[in-house]
């Protein structure tokens, strides 16, 4: 006797996808996570296609991660042509970047998750039940748009953010206004954590995988964190194996034959300084290390990142305006044959773009490795052990904590269609 | 009163269309008291199968049987069917490659061993009849609010069908096309976006699709004359629509 209980579709993320949980009699044999997203083939559309059209193309992988996709975009491309921008543009692009962690987080938190926490299907039941609530998040939410519409010229597909420098910076006024609206929600900010403990769940250990920090809060850099040590994200082909599956859109993704996780709780793993409100937060909230409480942690986890990109926000501001505010212009660009890669933070987790081109800057290359495809393994998982810790509970019951489960890597579908080019991947 | 009933849905997309009317901070709450949200997966797990919709806003292009039919059966309950933003009216960035094979852009991706179903993504209008549509990519957030204001008064906005061009010239702005032979679209793309993009010196990508009577071919030569090379434009003006000559009755 067999069956199968199906998660279709799954809601309150972005995207499409199932689960299904195969049972013999009522023990749990298998799950598997379809990621379902109609085929978007964003490597093929990138091929012949010029350098400057590439980072346009490229962040409509995404709505939500769009600025994150082009940053990186962008520095794939410079490190292709040998480029190096100056530090206002690599100033703007992080706080554009932020911009985007802080909607992100602020959406999934009280978009996404806190109707779980109450027991409601989504925001308009959360008008009524926790306007406060609703109302906190969203204007939480506001100012992570208002970064990204300022700097990158629009909240969604920015278009300001240009290869070798940035089009029109925002005017002091705007940046004035983002430092203003940054420190309004401050204190409200760096109590969100409170409302998204987990509860007690016991999860397999994890492999994390996060971008190596310094000393601050990294959202760029080239080597990566992984199992105590560190490798170059540029060599990502030799320790990154993608597998075609049958049931799913999305390729399988190891790292030396391990599940990778990423996300904010793998971030908050790397010894890193966070900004002095996040860093209280951090220790009240999670009152020794995160590592135990697994994936079920990981809102938690973004509710600190919350606090720590606020305050880092305001630092970069800061910086901004101190600058004689000169303003720069893009450089002119010279194409040339070669090849560069990017990785950077995206709300989700690491991500990482490579592209190659020819001597007149067309696109012979496109690879695009995304965090929800890395987490798809290790979601699986977590889902089975889950699934299986609640055999013995009604099929509702466990439909819901598996959604939960789901929710709580915060998974981007659109984003996790789009992988290594099979041709050459190990198979 | 009766609340009208609303579904919102992502075929073949990035969600950046519903992720606009989210992004709606300052209204969400209120239109959440004013219509109901019956299928909204990606911010509700609250789903009416078989309820009777008032609007539907349909976001992406149909590339899969999948997306086929989720889109034939939402028409078939929907009293307005509205084509939200640019993938969903005009195909969009996922159909930019459809002059070429689709199998051999799977099998670029996939690879020859996984059968994977899909084809050209394309515009609602080529499966079904539309009643609406928001262009852009994403749509502005004051169209969509526009638009739940008229719905709520029994009826649709009009909006203004004169291209980008219009209200950058209305704005005063320096022309990016003729004073800096910047490959700007401008006067072939649907205005509405107070030219977003040419207000912060970026040249119009013309991605609200083209304006009524669009002259392409003009815009072509000017391109042209301007030193700019032909796969290039052609590749520019082909990123969201890839038919400029052409008007939508909706």
């Amino acid at each position: 006797m067999s069956a199968v209980i199906e998660l279709a579709p799954l809601t309150r993320i972005e995207g499409h996808g199932k689960v299904f949980v195969h049972l013999a009699g009522s023990r749990v044999v298998k799950v598997q996570l379809a990621l379902t997203e109609p085929p978007r083939l964003f490597e093929a559309l990138l091929l012949g296609k010029r350098y400057d059209e590439i980072p346009d193309i490229v962040c409509r992988i995404c709505s939500i991660c769009s600025t994150v996709h082009r940053v990186t975009a962008l520095q794939a491309i410079e490190r292709a042509f040998g480029l190096e921008v100056s530090e206002q543009t690599r100033l703007y692009r992080e706080l554009a970047v932020i911009g985007g962690h802080i909607e992100s987080h602020a959406l999934h938190l009280f978009l996404l998750v806190l109707p779980d926490i109450l027991g409601v299907s989504g925001f308009q039941e959360l008008a009524r039940t926790d306007p406060e609530g609703l109302g906190s998040g969203l204007r939480i939410k506001r100012v992570g748009n208002l970064i990204q519409e300022r700097v990158g010229g629009r909240v969604i597909h920015p278009v300001n953010l240009l290869v070798a420098g940035i089009g029109k910076p925002p005017a002091r006024e705007h940046l004035l206004e983002i430092k203003e609206a940054l420190q309004e929600i401050l204190p409200e900010v760096s109590v969100v954590w409170k409302r998204f403990l987990p509860k007690k769940a016991s999860s397999p250990p994890a492999d994390w995988l996060a971008i190596a920090g310094g000393t601050e809060f990294p959202l760029f850099g080239t080597m990566v964190r992984w199992r105590g040590g560190v490798f170059d994200s540029r060599q990502y082909r030799d320790r990154i194996v993608e597998k075609v599956t049958p049931h799913s859109h999305a390729k399988l993704v190891t790292v030396d034959g391990a599940f990778p996780t990423v996300g904010a709780l793998a971030r908050l793993q790397n010894d890193i300084v966070l900004p002095q409100g996040a860093a209280d937060a951090f220790a009240a909230a999670f009152a020794g290390s995160p590592e135990d409480a697994g994936m079920m942690a990981n809102p938690l986890g973004q509710a600190i990142e919350l606090v720590a990109a606020v305050e880092r926000g305001i630092a970069l501001v800061d910086e901004l305006l101190e600058e004689t505010h000169v303003r720069e212009y893009p450089f002119p660009v010279e194409a040339r044959a070669g090849e560069g890669s990017a990785a950077a933070e995206a709300p989700r987790g690491l991500l990482i773009h490579h592209y190659g081109f020819d001597s007149r800057g067309v696109c012979t290359k496109a690879e695009i490795i995304t965090p929800t495809a890395l987490n798809q393994g290790g979601l699986e998982r977590d889902l089975l052990h889950r699934a299986k810790s609640f055999e013995k509970a009604p099929e509702q019951e466990m439909k819901r904590e598996l959604e939960i489960l789901v929710r709580a890597y915060d998974p981007c579908i659109s984003c996790a269609v789009h992988v290594i080019p099979a041709g050459d991947a190990d198979v | 009163m009766r609340f009208p009933t609303v579904a919102v849905q992502g075929l073949t997309s990035c969600f950046g269309c519903q992720l606009t009317l989210l992004n709606c901070e300052a209204e969400l709450e209120e239109i959440a008291e004013r219509f109901l949200f019956v299928s909204f997966p990606m911010a509700s797990s609250r789903e009416e199968r078989c309820a009777t919709l008032d609007v539907a806003l349909v976001e992406g292009a149909v590339s899969s049987p999948e997306d086929l039919e989720t889109v034939l059966r939402l028409r078939s309950r929907t009293r307005i069917l509205v084509a939200f933003g640019t993938c969903a009216m005009w195909g969009g960035i996922a159909a930019m490659s459809n002059g070429l094979s689709r199998a051999s852009l799977v099998s670029e991706v996939y690879g020859a061993e996984r059968d994977v179903v899909s084809f050209h993504p394309q515009p609602l209008e080529r499966f079904i009849s539309v009643d609406f549509a928001l262009p852009g990519c994403p749509p502005e957030k004051h169209e969509i609010l526009q638009l739940l204001g008229a719905l709520l008064r029994g009826t649709l906005p009009v909006f203004p069908r004169y291209p980008v061009c219009m209200e950058c010239r209305m704005r005063e702005q320096r022309c990016l096309l003729i004073e800096d032979d910047l490959p700007c679209l401008g006067p072939l793309t649907q205005g509405g976006c107070n030219a977003r993009c040419p207000s912060i010196s970026i040249p119009c990508e013309g991605c609200r699709g083209p304006v009524a009577e669009a002259n392409a071919a003009s815009q072509s030569d000017l391109l042209a004359e301007k030193g700019h090379l032909a796969d290039a434009v052609a590749s520019r003006t082909g990123r969201f629509c890839r038919e400029w000559n052409c008007e939508r009755g909706y």
